[in-house]
């Protein structure tokens, strides 16, 4: 079930928000180039926020440890020893709102 | 930490709150510079109980030289440097600030930052476990998943220990570990005016330029201090065969040097010139640059008045106490970080105009690495000079003899209307002594009220500048 996130209006270009969903972990949401990507708001290596980092290139950079994120596929760059690639929930923009599926306990890519 | 039968339960959580040293009082080691003899005792150049007292007195509470801001232009762009024997990051902020921190990890103590300088850092981590810290020098997280699921984990307040001040003026930046330390401004008291004369020649100010070069000498700090503070002297003697070389004669202070040389000091800070507008500039063996000079020495003295126009790139010499030493005309900057009583650390700069020409700039990139640089013709003229008067106190009968810092004793200019403390003439150890003088104070002082209002600070006849 696609989940209602927020205004898509307040994901400003570039930029990375922080979305708390009730009974669900948080997640970030960030615009690039006009698109939208959802991804769980905890980097996959150390548990820490992915929205107190920024974008750069086409890639999240995680603000710990600077582990780089492709926003298309979630390849993982100059990572931490044991940092997983990142997953991506299925996102979309219906009407000025940010619905994302985020079901199960895996991201759906 | 829990000590006795808690059982390896802590009974407090840290406090880890940056600690900043208390000054203490040393009349002793104060009494090693006998003001009343002009004479110096050899163990502050020698004693380990003196230098430790200089890192606490001094080094822990001076304003030191940090950086030209023209190195950190951009957030996140960063200098490595050296504030006595600690290690320190100096970082341009998000808001163009710049702040400066200890380079040590509050965890383990391991350093953060291995490198002397980068543009553009996301942060720091450290490489024993991982963690890492913001521009700002706060916390951002660890590594392994570990303390993020230790509730008792207090992240908000862990975070490099940040220089308790740091301040610019014109273009310099300067640090100081003492919360309580006056300001920058007032720390440097009029000396300012002098300042200017490489600050402010010219609108548009200045940078730094071709990177910095580093070297070790074996000499205690305060030699190449106390020689850059008032001591053309020794260019006659110590610099005369590269003065022929470059020059094709020696050194020369100009034909008006009794009527215009003198010293000037305040709160130990000091520069000697000549007034001789190009002596130094011509030193570094370019006809274009002296050319330079002089039309600078023109144009400036709109700016700064006919007095300090002359002094752009006179045969000259400045030191901003306690170890921020740099010559007018030369433009070389430099500091002189101390490794124990008995080695330096040298680090030096290029400082030109911007609005200058690029040809110019380079000529002066050049110049300066001919002569004051490792393999610089007058840097190890020098060099030498103050490894031996330094080394040769391994001696123990030697080191009972006390040092001569009598020249001009009696050759205080009280009719010139300049800032701070004039003597007649640069052949003078009148800043030396009153460079040895501020030493005692800060030896002898474990507050700023004293500090401030000492033999030092500049006389009352003076508290308004000429021009």
């Amino acid at each position: 079930m696609m989940i209602e996130l927020c205004p898509s209006a307040e994901i400003a270009e570039g930029e990375i928000k922080r979305v708390d969903v009730e009974g669900l972990p948080a997640v970030a949401i960030a615009r690039h180039e006009g698109a939208l990507y959802v991804f769980p708001d905890r980097c996959p290596h150390a548990d820490e926020s992915l929205a107190e980092g920024w974008l750069e290139d086409g890639r999240v950079i995680c603000g710990v440890h600077f582990a780089e994120f492709d926003l298309d596929t979630g390849e993982v760059h100059n990572p931490p020893v044991g940092c997983p690639n990142l997953s991506f929930f299925k996102c979309e923009d219906r009407d000025g709102t940010v619905f994302a599926l985020l079901t199960g306990d895996n991201a759906n890519v | 930490m829990c000590e006795g039968d808690c059982k390896g339960a802590a009974k407090g959580r840290p406090n880890m709150k940056p600690v900043y040293p208390k000054a203490g009082s040393y009349p002793d080691f104060a009494k090693l510079v006998d003001r009343e003899n002009a004479q110096v005792d050899r163990r502050v150049f020698t004693d380990e109980q003196v230098y430790q007292a200089e890192l606490r007195q001094i080094f822990a509470r001076s304003w030191l030289f940090l950086a030209h801001e023209s190195q950190i232009p951009n957030p996140g762009d960063f200098v490595r440097t050296s504030m006595g024997e600690d290690d320190v990051i100096v970082v341009r902020q998000r808001d163009g600030s710049v702040n400066a921190f200890l380079n040590s990890c509050p965890h383990r103590g391991n350093r953060v930052c291995m490198v002397d300088a980068g543009k553009k850092a996301r942060g720091f981590i450290c490489n024993y476990h991982g963690w890492s810290f913001g521009i700002d020098g706060a916390l951002r997280g660890t590594d392994g998943k570990v303390y993020e699921k230790d509730e008792t984990f207090e992240k908000a307040q862990i975070g490099l220990t940040p220089v308790a001040q740091v301040d610019s003026y014109k273009g310099l930046i300067f640090g100081t570990f003492d919360p309580d330390a006056v300001s920058l401004l007032e720390f440097f008291g009029d000396f300012t005016y002098y300042l200017d004369i490489m600050l402010d020649n010219d609108e548009g100010g200045t940078e730094f330029i071709g990177g910095a070069i580093k070297s070790e000498i074996d000499c205690n700090w305060k030699f190449p201090a106390e020689n850059f503070v008032g001591d053309i002297l020794h260019a006659f003697w110590t610099h005369q065969s590269g003065a022929q070389a470059i020059l094709g004669g020696g050194v020369d202070l100009g034909k008006r040097y009794d009527e215009l040389a003198f010293q000037a000091s305040i709160y130990g800070h000091g520069i000697e010139t000549n007034l001789d507008k190009v002596g130094n500039t011509r030193t570094l063996g370019y006809p274009d640059l002296v050319d330079y000079a002089f039309e600078l020495s023109e144009k400036a003295k709109d700016r700064l008045g006919e007095l300090r126009a002359r002094a752009i790139g006179a045969v000259s010499s400045c030191t901003v106490f306690p170890n921020f030493s740099f010559l007018p005309g030369q433009n070389t900057f430099r500091v002189w970080h101390p490794r124990g009583p008995g080695k330096i650390e040298l680090v030096v700069w290029t400082l030109v105009n911007k609005n200058a020409p690029d040809h110019i700039k380079e000529q002066y990139r050049k110049g300066v690495m001919m002569t004051f640089s490792p393999g610089g013709v007058f840097e190890m003229d020098d060099g030498e000079n103050w490894e031996y008067s330094t080394r040769v106190n391994q001696g123990f009968v030697t080191r009972q003899q006390p040092l001569h810092y009598a020249l001009g004793i009696e050759s205080a200019d009280m009719e010139r209307d300049l800032p701070g403390h004039i003597h007649k003439g640069s052949l003078n150890d009148a800043n030396q002594r009153l460079f040895y003088t501020r030493w005692a104070e800060f030896m002898e002082h474990d507050n700023w009220t004293d500090l401030q209002n000492g033999a030092t600070a500049a006389p009352k006849k003076t508290a308004t500048a000429a021009e």
